[in-house]
C-alpha cells in the first residue's frame, strides 16, 4: 500500500517533470530561432543596403554622362547662333552661382581641427569649447561670404543656397552628408581680403585659437572647388514670371 | 515501476499540445525547476527502493527545493553572482548519488532473480 502510494506520487512529480521538460525544450528551440531569426534580419538589411549603394553610384555615373551630353548639346547649339551663345554664358554663370559647375581660382584653404590642450580637471571648463562645433564653421563661413568668398565647399561638399551647417551628433552634415573633422574649408575670392577677414583682431580665428582650436587659413593661387553633387528638387517654390 | 514513465510521457504530451512558450529570461527558472524535478524523481525512486519513502518528505522536498532554486537563481541575478550554480551542484551530485543507489537495487534484484 505504501509503495503503491509512493508510485503514484513519482508519477505525479514525473507529470510535473514532462510538462517542463517538454515546455522547456520548445523554448529553447524558439528563443535560439528567434535570435538567429534577428541575425538573418541584420545579414538581409545589410545586403539590402550595399545593393543600394551600387544603384546610387550607378545612377551617379549615368547622371554625369547624361550632364556631359547636355554640355556637348549645348555648345553645339551655342556655335549656331549669337544668340544662343550669350544665353549659355547667362546659363553658366547661373549654373556656378547654384554650385552647379566646377569652379577655380584663387582663394584659401582654412583648415580646422578640434583642440589639443588638455582640459585640465580642476579648471572645470566645459569640454565642449576645445571641441568645433557647427556654429564655429557658421562663422567662418559667414566671415567668408563677407569677404566676398564666390564659391564655398566644406569637406568637399559645395555650398549652396539650400545647404545647411548642423550638428548632427559628433559630426557635421552639410547637404544631408556627414563630416568629422578635420573640416577643410575652400573658398575662392580674393586671397588677401579672405585671409584678412578671417585673421581681423578678435575676429573668428581668434576666438577659435583662445580654446586652442588648430585654425590655419593658406593662402592658394590656384584651387578647384568641386560643384554640387546632389539632385536639386522644387516641391513648393514655383518662379513668378512678371509679364513684361 | 512503469507507472512513472507513463506519467513522464502524460507530461511530455500535454507539455507538447499547450500553445505556451517561456520567454528567454525566464528560461533559467524553468531549467533549474527541472533539475529539482529530476532531483525529487530520482529520490523517490531510491528511496521507495530502500523502502525508506516518506510522501510528506517527498512532497514538501520537490516543492520547497524547486522554490529555493527559483531564489536562488532570482538573487543571483540581481547581484550578478551564478548563485544558482550551488543548486545545480547540489541536485547534480544528488542526482548521481541516487542513481548509483537505484542501480545497485536492481542489480541486486536481477542477480538475486538470476539465482533463482
Amino acid at each position: 500500500m505504501k509503495i503503491k502510494n509512493a508510485q503514484i506520487a513519482i508519477s505525479l512529480i514525473c507529470v510535473i517533470l514532462g510538462f517542463m521538460l517538454s515546455i522547456q525544450f520548445k523554448s529553447v528551440r524558439r528563443n535560439t530561432a528567434l535570435s538567429n531569426t534577428q541575425l538573418k534580419r541584420a545579414e538581409e538589411l545589410q545586403a539590402e543596403l550595399n545593393k543600394e549603394r551600387e544603384k546610387n553610384e550607378n545612377l551617379y555615373k549615368q547622371l554625369l554622362q547624361y550632364e556631359k551630353d547636355l554640355n556637348a548639346y549645348q555648345k553645339a547649339a551655342a556655335e549656331s547662333s549669337d544668340q544662343a551663345q550669350g544665353l549659355l554664358k547667362q546659363l553658366y554663370n547661373a549654373q556656378t552661382l547654384a554650385g552647379l559647375n566646377d569652379v577655380e581660382g584663387p582663394g584659401v584653404i582654412v583648415t580646422l581641427n578640434d583642440s589639443k590642450v588638455e582640459n585640465k580637471e580642476t579648471s572645470k571648463i566645459d569640454e565642449n569649447y576645445f571641441i568645433i562645433h557647427d556654429d564655429d564653421i557658421l562663422m567662418v563661413i559667414n566671415e567668408l561670404s563677407d569677404a566676398g568668398a564666390e564659391a564655398i565647399s566644406i569637406n568637399d561638399e559645395r555650398l549652396i543656397a539650400t545647404s545647411e551647417i548642423r550638428c548632427a551628433g559628433n559630426t557635421i552634415s552639410v547637404n544631408n552628408n556627414r563630416y568629422g573633422t578635420p573640416f577643410v574649408i575652400k573658398a575662392i575670392g580674393n586671397p588677401e581680403t579672405l585671409e584678412s577677414g578671417l585673421n581681423i583682431r578678435s575676429g573668428v580665428v581668434d576666438i577659435l585659437r583662445q580654446w586652442g582650436i588648430e585654425v590655419t587659413v593658406k593662402k592658394v593661387d590656384k584651387l578647384l572647388i568641386k560643384r554640387f553633387s546632389g539632385g536639386i528638387n522644387f516641391k513648393y517654390a514655383t518662379p513668378v514670371v512678371t509679364q513684361q | 515501476m512503469l507507472i512513472p514513465f507513463i506519467g513522464l510521457l502524460v507530461g511530455i504530451i500535454i507539455g507538447i499540445l499547450t500553445p505556451f512558450h517561456v520567454p528567454s529570461q525566464y528560461s533559467s527558472y524553468l531549467a533549474i525547476a527541472i533539475l529539482a524535478a529530476l532531483d525529487s524523481v530520482f529520490g523517490g525512486i531510491s528511496a521507495s527502493c530502500q523502502k525508506t519513502f516518506d510522501m510528506k518528505v517527498f512532497i514538501t522536498g520537490f516543492f520547497a527545493n524547486s522554490l529555493l532554486a527559483a531564489l536562488l537563481t532570482y538573487i543571483g541575478k540581481k547581484l550578478d553572482v551564478d548563485i544558482h550554480l550551488a543548486a545545480i551542484i547540489v541536485f547534480g551530485t544528488r542526482l548521481f548519488q541516487n542513481f548509483a543507489i537505484i542501480r545497485r537495487f536492481l542489480l541486486n534484484k536481477f542477480l538475486k532473480n538470476d539465482k533463482i
